[in-house]
């Protein structure tokens, strides 16, 4: 699925990386290790200056800073470094305890919408810089609009309908002060949080260039020349050993600039000396290291190499270890969902799929609660509908934070049986065909058997119990889960959205596993995943209270709208609703401070301070 | 032997040819290609229509191989899709650094086991053979990975006097002078390769222990010392300096293992990581170098034995 920001989650994935903290485990046995006997996570005095090193997921090579990211620029730590080198229009984080906008971290003023939703008007901060000392201003922004309007098909983040689409006038008003028309009314939350956080406002003083020769000019305004500037740029962002020399990324706003990235994916933010928000860095220099491995990391973290790093998934037990070497261990919980996707148009088990009572059984028999306490050492949360499970939000509603469907086998048993589904050797058979109240239920013909198969992501360890517990679990109501194993990118290609006549449609249930959470953008709407023509509702799910409740969610104001969504799909189940594995469990050194570890996954490392 | 080296090179050509052709027949015939890998699931029809559009796969095999190969005649090995750099600059990187890694690992190994197997050969079936053996069988036994991470915790951790990661420098230069950091890895990939060369320098000695030339040496009364380190090491070493020669794509390819644990980014992980990642041109890059090798290793293999043994000479024409 998707991960919105760092594409890789830091816990041990690869069988590689498995079978080395199984081995680190079997070496350094259960000792609590002498440690360096660290000092307390509270108190102290907090200083400016100093240097942090923080641990990248393995593998997650930053390699993109122009903020329009091109297809396959996307993933990795790009987007949480970039916005600290170039502040996005608006940034939503976790800092507030929630979801929520975090106007200090952007470049602009609250939003105001006027005419029923189609036009909003925005302010720029006062006050805010480029490095080459030129106003942030207006012009910066309709720069971006006008590279991504011409731009839009390369434009990694580009989908059709949404920015810059809906965006049918764009309207200077002042220096600082910009209107945008937009197509249709649609839900301010959704175009604030969903929207305009991919605005990003750029220095058009210094990168509206056609060519090397660096003549600036208003070469955006016309389209061929946006195609012009847009080539030169992504040329220039091509060239990562650049990074840190080309002087076209030294024209930062951000409360940090880069000081080193190299082609291995290293990456040093220093303190941009020259930025004039008032949301300035405390340390001197944040240093992101790459890690070919969670074992690497780990060996590095053990010795005390890095200040903020993670703890491979199935070190987790070690966490006695690491504290008394003088850290904190804490998860860093996403603000995603995990689920397996039925295939409703699967020709053998399509018909099954759509009975609502079998979905209920089948969620029935899922005990979260337990493999998120065992299997996942509580470094996973159970999830019971669309909307993220934590940190509670103002999009939760009381049906999804209840649990719908709690563990309970013997009424799901009771569900199958009362359908006209007969057990017989664990296996159940439909032995009332028909539509009627006590029959299986439309499509389903007698003799039919509840004999799923399910797709899985390799390689985690995690994943593999839960799929054994799943499969367990389903036994005990009649349902055989048959489980095949493949690595993600098979599994992804493996379960397309299809139609019933399609070879590709043989698919019936499919888990992206632990790298395949759905990570939502602030506004955690569906539209993408469970709307009938969503781009990623894989298993072709359609219900038009579904879509109804989807569509009001993101174009009208009212502010009931998420939680009806999330009521309706949480009792619906369109998926089967998983355990949420937190996004990596952190190490932070205790002299290390202000660290939220934002469930969005980006950063706000210019709140990070260290405690003498 | 000038005719000897133009038909070798020629088959080597010709090698080489197969494996790209066979490699990218084998990469391309994957279903979907790998756009859907690489952008991921929430990617557009259009998106992936330009992906597509962009690399070459709307177009037929023939036309995508043709263009490959262009590109590679004019020494440009395409450019990754997922980590913003030529795949000609990436194992410009990685490969120095790699070879630095895998070939240190094989002198050390090398220095260690042609003495012992010498010295084994020479003591069979007592008791320090038994013992060496045993030894030797263990550290075959062991997985590297398993063999790497009991170096890092007794070095880096119960007593600490080494660093528990390889150098992170790029350059060569800064990698040698941290060269402390260097001792771990090394040796982690010497240990394994210590069994192996031991073993069949070993079984070699042996055999040679039995030949005639031995036994006239011994009644000319050379010395025990010149009967065994000029007269059975040298020709002990040739199996060596076969398996040598074969060796090259190991050293070329990586130790995937000893570059994850000890975070030493190198060929092996390129090449695993652009497999998870469905990453073609890497694949395709590192592939055509490890075939590389490969060839150049079993020429380099046959001169050099022919340069050790006279008899080998005679084949070569």
């Amino acid at each position: 699925m998707r991960r919105r920001s760092p594409s890789f989650p830091a816990t041990a994935r690869t069988p590689l990386a498995v079978l080395g903290v199984a081995a680190t485990l079997l070496v350094a046995g259960c000792s609590s290790g002498s440690g360096q006997g660290g000092s307390s996570a509270t108190g102290g005095t907090p200083q400016q200056g100093g240097s942090v090193t923080f641990a990248l997921p393995p593998n997650a090579t930053p390699n993109w800073i122009f903020p329009l990211g091109t297809p396959g620029h996307l993933a990795g730590y790009n987007s949480a470094i970039r916005q600290n080198v170039f502040l996005p229009l608006y940034a939503y984080n976790g800092s507030s305890g929630t979801v929520a906008m975090d106007e200090k971290a952007g470049a602009a003023k609250a939003p105001v919408y006027s005419n029923g939703g189609k036009t909003v008007t925005i302010t720029l901060k006062d006050g805010l810089t480029w490095a080459n000392g030129q106003k942030v201003t207006t012009r910066d922004v309709e720069f971006w609009f006008n590279l991504a309007k011409a731009n839009k098909a390369q434009w990694g983040n580009y989908s059709k309908g949404d920015l810059p689409d809906n965006v049918a006038k764009f309207t200077t008003v002042n220096d600082t002060t910009f209107k945008l028309d937009l197509t249709k009314a649609y839900n301010p939350e959704w175009f604030t949080a969903n929207q305009l956080t991919y605005v990003t406002p750029m220095p058009q003083s210094a990168w509206d260039v056609e060519d090397a020769s660096g003549k600036v000019g208003d070469y955006d305004r016309t389209t061929d020349g946006a195609k012009k500037v847009f080539k030169y740029l992504i040329g220039e962002a091509g060239k990562l050993s650049e990074y840190a020399s080309n002087p076209l990324w030294k024209v930062a706003d951000g409360p940090f600039t880069v000081k080193e990235f190299t082609t291995t994916g290293q990456v040093t933010l220093a303190k941009n000396a020259k930025y004039t928000g008032d949301d300035a860095a405390h340390l001197d220099a944040v240093t992101f290291k790459p890690f070919t491995s969670a074992q690497a990391e780990f060996n590095v973290l053990r010795s005390g190499g890095v200040d903020y790093g993670y703890l491979p998934a199935l070190a987790v037990s070690q966490q006695k270890t690491i504290e008394n070497s003088g850290y904190q261990v804490k998860p860093w919980n996403g603000w995603a969902i995990t689920y397996i996707p039925y295939n409703f148009n699967n020709p053998e088990m399509g018909a099954v799929f759509k009975q609502l009572y079998i979905r209920q059984a089948v969620q029935m028999s899922i005990d979260q609660a337990t493999i998120s306490r065992v299997i996942w050492h509580d470094q996973a949360a159970p999830g019971y509908g669309p909307v993220p499970q934590q940190p509670v939000s103002k999009y939760l509603s009381q049906d999804q934070k209840n649990n719908p469907y709690p563990y309970d086998v013997n009424k799901a048993k009771a569900l199958l049986t009362s359908h006209g589904w007969t057990i017989a050797g664990n296996i159940a058979s439909c032995t009332k065909p028909g539509t009627g109240a006590d029959q299986c239920g439309a499509g389903i013909k007698a003799g039919t058997q509840l004999k799923f198969s399910l797709l899985t992501e390799s390689g985690s360890t995690e994943t593999d119990n839960t799929m054994q517990e799943l499969q367990s679990s389903l036994s005990k109501i009649g349902i055989a889960l048959s489980i095949k194993s493949e690595p993600l990118n098979s599994v992804l290609d493996h379960s397309p959205e299809c139609k019933p006549n399609q070879s590709t449609c043989s698919w019936q249930l499919s888990f992206f596993g632990t790298q395949g959470s759905w990570y939502f953008p602030a506004y955690p709407s569906g539209e993408q995943i469970f709307a009938t023509d969503g781009g990623t509702n894989l298993g072709s799910y359609s219900d038009p209270t579904a879509d109804k409740l989807v569509k009001e969610s993101t174009s009208s104001s009212d502010p009931q709208a998420m939680q009806q969504y999330s009521s309706y799909l949480a009792k619906q189940l369109p998926v089967i609703w998983m355990p949420n594995p937190a996004y990596q469990v952190s190490a932070i050194r205790n002299n290390l401070r202000g660290v939220v570890q934002d469930p969005l996954a980006f950063m706000q490392p210019q709140r990070w301070y260290l405690a003498k | 032997m000038i005719r000897f080296l133009a038909k070798r090179l020629g088959q080597a050509i010709v090698v080489i040819l197969l494996v790209t052709v066979i490699v990218f027949l084998l990469l391309h015939s994957v279903p979907g290609g790998p756009a859907r890998g690489i952008l991921g699931p929430q990617a557009s029809p259009q998106a992936i229509a330009a992906f597509n559009h962009e690399h070459g796969f709307d177009k037929s095999l023939v036309q995508q191989y043709w263009a490959f190969l262009s590109r590679l005649l004019h020494g440009d090995l395409g450019d990754s899709y997922t980590l913003n750099q030529s795949v000609g600059s990436l194992i410009g990187q990685r490969l120095p650094k790699t070879l630095v890694l895998t070939g240190l690992s094989t002198l050390v190994a090398l220095v260690i086991a042609i003495p012992l197997g010498v010295w084994q050969g020479r003591r069979r079936r007592g008791l320090t053979d038994y013992t060496v053996t045993t030894l030797v069988f263990v550290g075959y036994a062991t997985p590297v990975f398993f063999l790497a991470l009991i170096l890092v915790i007794v070095f880096t951790e119960k007593i600490p006097i080494l660093p528990p990661q390889a150098p992170q420098a790029q350059t060569l230069g800064a990698l040698f002078a941290d060269s402390r950091a260097l001792i771990l890895p090394v040796l982690a990939g010497a240990i394994a390769t210590v069994a192996a060369f031991s073993r069949y320098m070993r079984s070699a000695v042996l055999d040679n222990l039995a030949e005639d030339y031995v036994r006239t040496a011994r009644a000319k009364g050379a010395s025990e010392r010149r009967v065994v380190w000029l007269h059975i090491m040298r020709n002990s070493l040739t199996p060596i300096i076969a398996m040598l020669g074969y060796y090259l794509p190991v050293l070329f390819s990586g130790a995937l293992v000893i570059e994850s644990v000890f975070n030493y980014p190198g060929m092996g992980l390129l090449f695993w990581n652009a497999a998870q990642t469905s990453d073609y041109p890497i694949l395709l890059g590192t592939v055509l170098v490890i075939a590389l090798a490969t060839v150049i290793g079993s020429l380099l293999a046959d001169i050099v034995q022919a340069l050790v043994d006279p008899r080998v000479r005679g084949s070569i024409r």
